[in-house]
């Protein structure tokens, strides 16, 4: 069976395997250029306050340099899309395809029990878009890491080079999460495609519940794997957004990630609003909100995973995602063995 | 009598509606079995709980004994060949054979390979580009290649022409000549089935209508014509099956194990073809009572 599985397999994954090997070729060549960049660059000799300044004279320049803001966003949006890319076309049709090219009268009458005949396509099309996300991801995470690197010494103003390891979508284009993600995506595409049994749909329906979760991960679910931490700070004008008084950067907690963040007044309730006794002090002076919030007794109170939670957030998401696969892949065989025809 | 199909009670629903309710059937070992009946009558149902394909919702089914594709050896001991006979449409045939290969243990190489040779099929043809006729003897080739105890084919020929038909049914019969494996094979038209089968069985709104040797079938029924009469005048040894009447004539097909000795009556013998359409058109179950007895002296 596992030679019949690759037989198989083989023939609807060369096209995508020769555009991954194109990617990672692409990384291994401008990847060593990047890290000399890093290496020549002032960062090397810095010492405290100078960092951030160097950092952000690196990420500048960097910004301007053919090919690396491109590499670097087509690497990241690459990684996003290669878990959904799975689920759609090699999950979905596993089973909806032998379905509806009635194949599955042939398959299921050799000799082989059609839960081996399961277990086989799935471990194997599961592991093997397992370790196609990693290559993908690993190689990613190992060229982009001078840009991580200068990000988290705080240089990080100048687009694409913004989000800390934290942030949504760095987090979830390195680590180990985007193998959770494909091992998810492609169980449920397989799932959908044995409960629904016709392979386009079966591609929809995981096209969008891949991407739901996707969203609503990042908001509603991550924040809370690990219960966040809270602070509440005097006002600092640098690190406060005045449009909504949101928190921008966490004091005394470089690279953590502000889950939810607002102005408390003297009677502490929160308030998005700029007092009024300081509204005229905007303009001119653009920092001074910060003294005078502070003098009326505002404080600022932050919600927050600090950048040390990344690797357990990354273990906790990616055990998730994985239970989750497991989930429908018992679906497929409670689905299969039930006997589809 | 070993049977290769030994149904009772069986049902299948789906949702609400029964595709298959109450089949009992036993088929015999050893033969080359047609089953015939209208689209609808569940051959398809009953076929594919034989091969394990399906669980039945009610009722019980045995294929050679044992419950249908419960391990991989009762999957080994029935080669199928399913409705429009689906292959791998990317794969080679040579593909097709390796996959028999790698997934039946008592897999037959010689045999399929010579199978393939004989049909005049390139190895190297993708099979969707096989034609009809072409893509059914492969799939009779897997079938038969894992050496299968019995093999069970659904409506095989259905969508083939003519001279696929006949070239499909000379393979088959050259299989049951060389290898005598019992063979079911199912059709809704009975033309396909009279010239390679043996034995019959109709099946109509998932009852058996009739089962026999098809010799036996024929030489026991016969088509009595004559003068008008009712059919209650007929002696209660001749079930009737089908009746006609005009003003002055009536046709009767009567099913007897006995001679016929009414003067009146001329009786001809019945074609295969008449038998299975006076079945499959009759309505269920006629019980008749108080008709007379006759008893022949000598």
């Amino acid at each position: 069976m596992i030679r019949f599985t690759w037989l198989q397999f083989r023939l609807r994954a060369s096209a995508a395997l020769a555009a991954l090997a194109a990617f990672v070729v692409v990384l291994a060549v401008t990847g060593p250029h990047l890290a000399s960049l890093y290496a020549s660059s002032a960062i090397a000799g810095c010492h405290g306050g100078t960092c951030a300044t160097a950092a952000y004279d690196f990420l500048s320049r960097l910004a301007i340099t053919s090919p690396y803001p491109i590499v670097y966003e087509l690497g990241s949006g690459l990684i996003l899309v290669t878990p959904g890319i799975i689920g759609i076309f090699y999950g979905a049709p596993l089973i909806a395809r032998e379905i509806e090219s009635r194949t599955f009268a042939l398959a299921w009458t050799q000799s082989i029990t059609r839960a081996r005949w399961l277990a086989v396509k799935l471990a194997m099309t599961g592991l093997a878009a397992m370790a196609v996300t990693a290559v993908l991801s690993l190689s990613y995470t190992w060229w982009a890491d001078p840009i991580s690197k200068a990000v988290g010494l705080g240089g990080g103003y100048n687009p694409p080079f913004t989000g800390g390891r934290l942030s949504s979508v760095i987090f979830a284009t390195g680590g180990i999460a985007p193998l959770g993600y494909a091992a998810f995506a492609f169980a449920l595409g397989t799932a959908a495609g044995a409960l629904i049994r016709r392979t386009v749909p079966a591609m929809a329906v995981t096209l969008v519940i891949f991407a739901v979760a996707q969203i609503t991960v990042p908001l509603v679910v991550r924040p809370h794997l690990i219960p966040p931490d809270h602070k509440i700070t005097t006002i600092q004008s640098a690190a406060l957004n005045f449009g909504n008084l949101t928190a921008t950067v966490v004091p005394g907690q470089p690279g953590a990630w502000i889950i939810s963040s607002a102005a408390l007044n003297a009677a502490g309730h929160a308030t998005s609003a700029l007092p009024a006794a300081c509204a005229g002090a905007t303009g001119l002076k653009a920092q001074s909100p910060g003294p005078c919030m502070t003098s009326l007794g505002y404080k600022e109170t932050i919600t927050y995973q600090p950048a040390s939670r990344y690797w357990p957030l990354q273990w906790l998401e990616t055990a998730g995602y994985l239970a989750l696969a497991l989930a429908m892949a018992g679906l497929c065989f409670w689905r299969v063995g039930r006997r589809v025809s | 009598m070993n049977l290769v199909i030994d149904a009772a009670g069986l049902g299948k629903q789906y949702g609400r509606r029964w595709a298959l309710r109450d089949c009992s059937a036993a088929i015999p070992e050893g033969k080359v079995v047609g089953l015939v009946g209208p689209n609808g009558a569940g051959k398809t149902t009953l076929l594919h709980l034989a091969v394990g394909l399906l669980a039945p919702t009610s009722g019980s089914i045995k294929v050679l004994g044992a419950n249908p594709g419960e391990d991989a050896a009762q999957l080994g001991r029935v080669g199928f060949v399913a409705q429009d006979t689906p292959v791998y449409p990317r794969l080679s045939v040579a593909a097709h054979l390796r996959m028999g290969a790698w997934l039946n243990p008592k897999w037959d190489t010689e045999l399929a390979e010579r199978r393939i040779g004989e049909l005049g099929l390139d190895p190297h043809q993708r099979a969707g580009t096989l034609s009809g006729g072409q893509r059914a003897q492969l799939a009779l080739a897997l079938a038969i290649s894992k050496r299968p105890e019995c093999l069970i084919l659904d409506e095989p020929v259905a969508s083939l022409d003519p001279l696929a038909r006949r070239e499909f049914h000379r393979s088959l019969m050259e299989v049951v000549a060389t290898q005598g494996i019992s063979v079911v094979l199912s059709s809704h038209l009975i033309g396909d089935l009279e010239r390679v089968c043996d034995y019959l069985v109709v099946l109509v709104a998932s009852r058996v209508r009739l089962a026999g040797e098809v010799s036996d079938l024929v030489s026991s029924h016969c088509r009595l014509s004559g003068p008008r009469r009712d059919a209650s005048s007929l002696p209660a040894n001749q079930e009737i099956i089908e009746e006609s009447h005009t003003d002055r004539q009536s046709t009767f097909l009567v099913r007897t194990a006995d001679p016929i000795h009414d003067p009146a009556w001329t009786a001809r013998p019945v074609t295969l073809d008449d038998l299975v359409i006076a079945y499959m058109s009759r309505p269920t179950a006629p019980e008749r009572t108080g008709r007379p007895t006759l008893k022949v002296m000598s």
